[in-house]
């Protein structure tokens, strides 16, 4: 049974909206607002009793099979799912599964029976509720829609309506409660992604660093649907534990504190830094970044000393060598041969008219007679 | 976060490796067997089970729940443990 408001409760703005959607023709600006709910009354009224009369197939699904959707439309048994409709169930559910494998099914076929679960429970809660939240809460989630639109980029306009939808299906409270996580994770997730990309074009320098900057755009870009996804879904399961829904505002708490300074962005919690590889270990050489030679100068100049050492040894040795041979020399001065030597020198120099020798000689000769 | 045991310590100061499940933080003898008995004998295929599952952390904890049937502390000092 579709809901009927009260024109009285409207705003006046409200009223006219309804017309003009009715093609009622609107009554004079300056007219008062009880005008504005008689039209409201007499059209709407006769609209709807049009609607339910006539054979409209959409009307009459949503009435009759609103509560029977969540059952009908969705196959019960998960276990007798192929692989491929498990995933596009979970999928409609808003949960983003991974492969479906022999160790995963069970866990997925268990997560989409609690889906299935809580979903039905929704689908009775909300006919009876949907009354309040429409008059109450739509002018609201209108007014979020707007600025969070004109902010978000493309890719986050989609998972908002994902989300909504999700959102539609909680309690009043919950919807609040998600509103404020929701409007969170938007800012979050511009701050994240505008600090990611420039960190990427502005460090293109070692390697690992670049790595890192680019897994967490990555990262960041993938995972606006994850985070989102990650946060509906404790939403969405974890309605009736009171633990649970802190979760998610833990997460948002932690991925605020964690992600602002860091560009990292993970639904898990879990940062993963490539550790620093352990100097020696695995095979790696250690290799030192400073030579060898950078030594102390005292050990410098001892290796110059030593250099020298050797080459001081043989230069005494050849002093040594020399001095002994003058010295024999010298001794055997007073030999014949010296003289004869000597002899065939004076000669020598008489050929060539050297007169002043002649006395040299004699003065050396009488020099050897004194010895 | 809880302060990490020594167990927790050494297995996180190197590769894992081929060490065995049961060098997991948190997995014991007990747990290990019936880990090792459904065909995880390594702590990198335990790894390649959280890494399928999409490094959910609901999931692997559900996982390993039904698995080994360990607790909530147990399955935390695994998730923290695997990088």
């Amino acid at each position: 049974m579709p809901f009927v408001e009260d024109p009285a409760h409207l705003s006046k703005a409200r009223l006219k909206s309804d017309l003009v959607a009715h093609n009622v023709a609107l009554p004079p600006a300056a007219s008062k607002k009880e005008v504005y709910v008689e039209l409201h009354l007499r059209n709407i009224e006769q609209k709807n009793a049009a609607e339910f009369s006539s054979d409209d197939e959409e009307q009459t699904q949503e009435e009759a099979g609103r509560n029977e959707d969540p059952e009908v439309t969705q196959v019960p048994d998960p276990s007798k799912l192929t692989d491929e409709c498990l995933k596009a169930a979970l999928l409609k559910h808003g949960v983003k599964a991974g492969p479906i494998v022999a160790s995963t099914r069970a866990l997925y076929e268990k997560k989409l029976r609690k889906l299935l679960l809580h979903s039905n429970g929704d689908g009775e809660l909300n006919g009876a509720e949907k009354a309040e939240l429409y008059s109450d809460s739509e002018e609201e989630q209108e007014e979020e829609e707007e600025p969070d639109e004109e902010s978000v980029s493309e890719e986050e306009q989609q998972k908002p309506k994902e989300t909504k939808k999700i959102q539609s299906e909680n309690n009043k409270a919950e919807l609040k409660f998600h509103r404020g996580d929701f409007s969170y994770q938007q800012c979050f997730l511009l701050s994240s992604r505008l600090r990611a990309v420039p960190s990427r074009n502005g460090k293109p320098c070692s390697k690992r660093h670049s790595k890192n900057v680019l897994k967490s755009s990555e990262r960041s870009q993938s995972s606006c649907s994850q985070i989102l996804a990650g946060i509906s879904k404790p939403s969405a399961t974890g309605q009736h534990s009171g633990l649970r829904s802190a979760l998610p505002q833990e997460k948002v708490k932690n991925i605020l504190k964690e992600a602002l300074p860091e560009t990292k962005t993970t639904t898990t919690r879990i940062y993963a830094t490539p550790r620093r590889p352990i100097k020696g270990a695995a095979q790696r050489p250690i290799q030192y970044s400073l030579p060898h030679t950078l030594v102390s100068p005292v050990t410098l100049e001892r290796r110059e000393v030593e250099r020298r050492l050797v080459s001081i040894h043989i230069q005494i040795l050849f002093f040594v060598f020399v001095a002994c041979i003058i010295f024999f020399i010298y001794v055997n001065v007073q030999d014949s041969t010296v003289l004869a030597l000597l002899d065939s020198l004076s000669h020598c120099f008489d050929k060539e008219g050297g007169t002043l020798l002649l006395p040299e000689t004699e003065d050396t000769q009488a020099l050897y007679e004194q010895d | 976060m809880s302060s990490t045991s020594q167990k927790h310590k050494d297995f996180v100061a190197e590769p894992m490796g081929e060490k065995p499940v049961m060098a997991l933080a948190g997995i014991g003898e007990v747990l290990g067997k019936r880990l090792e008995e459904k065909g995880f004998d390594k702590a990198y295929v335990v790894l390649g089970q959280f890494l399928v599952l999409k490094k959910e952390e609901e999931l692997f904890r559900d996982w390993l729940k039904d698995t080994c049937g360990a607790n909530a502390k147990q399955q935390e000092r695994r998730r923290t443990s695997s990088p």
